[in-house]
């Protein structure tokens, strides 16, 4: 029920064109990439797929949190531009279901981005790559893990903007964020495994270093406990209000 | 009413807004590590740089590529969303103001905080440099006015940018989209910046103009000289252009 609301909200607010657009500007990087300096990368050793996205998932990454970002912002200004988020709060819906509502909302929309620029890098393989050779289930890997590593990075970003009433603010801490580990250096694990800077790792990198298990299960973990902060802060704000 | 009194009134506009705040953190995320890692630039792999020159490249590269552009875009998230509540759009409008000068009067105050920013940073340099001098015991204290000059300079490319982010907040009313359209606009100038069309991409124009500084400072990195003749037309052409749609556009929707 409450995820049928947080859809209708959504329903003028241009959410889903600015996933779309969004993609379709990532989808853009590969493309233009391998149009303008293809004999750079086709004579490169190694697997096709792997290449495409060591030159190409910085900036998608990017470009995706960035679109996490506007997304979360989008959902929160809705409820607090004109005080909804208070009418709300009389209406019997638990305040942790409207977020988790907007997080399952973001993660859906989210994985959608990611499939279509999967599609869109699978495709540029098979064009300029005559060696290349499809395989289900490493497409399906390589979406899923993405996912699950940009998934922290949504839930903070959530929480982000549903403590701030201004969407500059939230905006501003998004963004800051971003450039924080956008300049830290690429080599510690430690640092990578935070939420804004694990999106940037790829499949073949981590899979090479051995480190899939660790990706996966900690982003996992950090999910469930900013789920778990986030049923808190809930709490204490309905008693400090 | 006298432009300077409108100007005044915007900023009064935004004086609790915690924007000075969202300005100063990206500066010291920026400065802070490279003290810390000072000695990495000692290490320059190869590239004929002096310790001094990376110091200063390596710091502004950051805020150039990528903050900049995004202070731009949270700051017209500001201004166009303090008016939102309320309804204090129609309530300027209603004032007897002459509206293009009101969009002028709030993209001034764009250029403004664009301005403290540069300020920000020019001050933060100075600090770390000579935290950096102290703790290596080696020189990384740049002469002012070249610093100067480049944050000048950067400050001026940022303009034709400022523009275009100001219009397309000014044209696009839901305010999510316009942010949308903007941060993404900043991540391809990346790839732009090492193509022949860069000049007529404003979001590459500061990154260009420190990739020059760059190549002037390590040979072989960049072009040195800076390709006056596309860019500079081009660039006019463009803020002007910006500048006329947003004054024409600015509150299409609320005169209605």
């Amino acid at each position: 029920m409450t995820l049928s609301l947080e859809t209708q909200k959504l329903k003028r607010s241009g959410y889903i064109p600015t996933f779309l657009f969004g993609s379709l500007i990532a989808s853009a990087f590969p493309i233009a990439n391998m149009l303008v300096r293809s004999e750079n990368f086709v004579n490169l050793p190694g697997d096709p797929f792997a290449i495409l996205t060591n030159t190409n998932w910085q900036m998608i990454a990017m470009l995706n949190t960035l679109i996490v970002i506007c997304g979360a912002c989008m959902m929160y200004h809705a409820e607090y531009a004109d005080n909804a988020s208070q009418k709300m709060d009389v209406l019997p819906i638990k305040g942790s279901s409207i977020f988790f509502g907007k997080l399952a909302i973001s993660a859906t929309a989210l994985t959608a981005m990611i499939i279509i620029e999967t599609v869109v890098m699978t495709w540029c393989a098979c064009h300029w790559f005559p060696s290349f050779q499809f395989s289900g289930t490493e497409f399906l890997k390589s979406i899923g893990f993405q996912v699950i590593v940009t998934l922290p990075t949504v839930i903070v970003m959530l929480i982000i903007a549903s403590t701030c009433k201004n969407m500059w603010v939230s905006l501003g801490i998004g963004v800051i964020l971003v450039f924080t580990f956008s300049i830290i250096p690429q080599d510690n694990t430690i640092l990578n495994l935070f939420p804004f800077s694990s999106p940037y790792q790829t499949l073949c990198t981590v899979s090479g270093n051995g480190k899939t298990g660790i990706f996966l299960s900690v982003c996992l973990i950090e999910t469930v406990i900013f789920a778990l902060t986030q049923i808190i802060f809930q709490k204490i704000r309905r008693r400090s209000e | 009413m006298n432009f300077l009194s409108l100007i005044n009134i915007e900023l009064n506009k935004i004086r609790r807004s915690k924007i000075l705040l969202i300005l100063l953190a990206p500066v010291l995320i920026m400065w802070f590590p490279s003290i810390i890692n000072g000695e990495m630039n000692f290490d320059v792999r190869g590239i004929p740089i002096t310790p001094e020159n990376n110091f200063f490249i390596q710091g502004f590269m950051g805020m150039v590529w990528f903050m900049i552009p995004a202070s731009l875009v949270i700051c017209t998230v500001l201004l166009s969303q303090t008016e939102r509540s309320n309804h204090g759009m129609v309530k300027m409008l209603s004032l007897p103001v002459n509206i293009p000068k009101l969009c002028l009067a709030k993209f001034s105050v764009l250029l403004i905080l664009s301005f403290v920013q540069m300020i920000i940073t020019f001050t933060a340099y100075y600090l770390s440099a000579f935290a950096v001098t102290q703790i290596y015991d080696y020189n990384f204290i740049l002469e002012p006015l070249y610093v100067l000059k480049n944050t000048v300079s950067i400050y001026a490319g940022a303009i034709p940018m400022a523009t275009v982010f100001w219009m397309i907040s000014t044209l696009i009313k839901n305010p999510v989209f316009s942010v949308a359209i903007g941060l993404a606009s900043i991540v391809p100038s990346v790839l732009i910046i090492n193509t022949k069309v860069w000049f007529a991409y404003p979001m590459s124009y500061p990154f260009y103009l420190l990739m020059v500084e760059y190549g002037k400072a390590a040979n072989g990195i960049y072009s040195t000289q800076i390709d006056w003749i596309p860019w500079l037309p081009v660039a006019i052409v463009i803020t002007i252009i910006a500048l006329a749609v947003s004054s024409i556009g600015f509150g299409a929707t609320e005169r209605r």
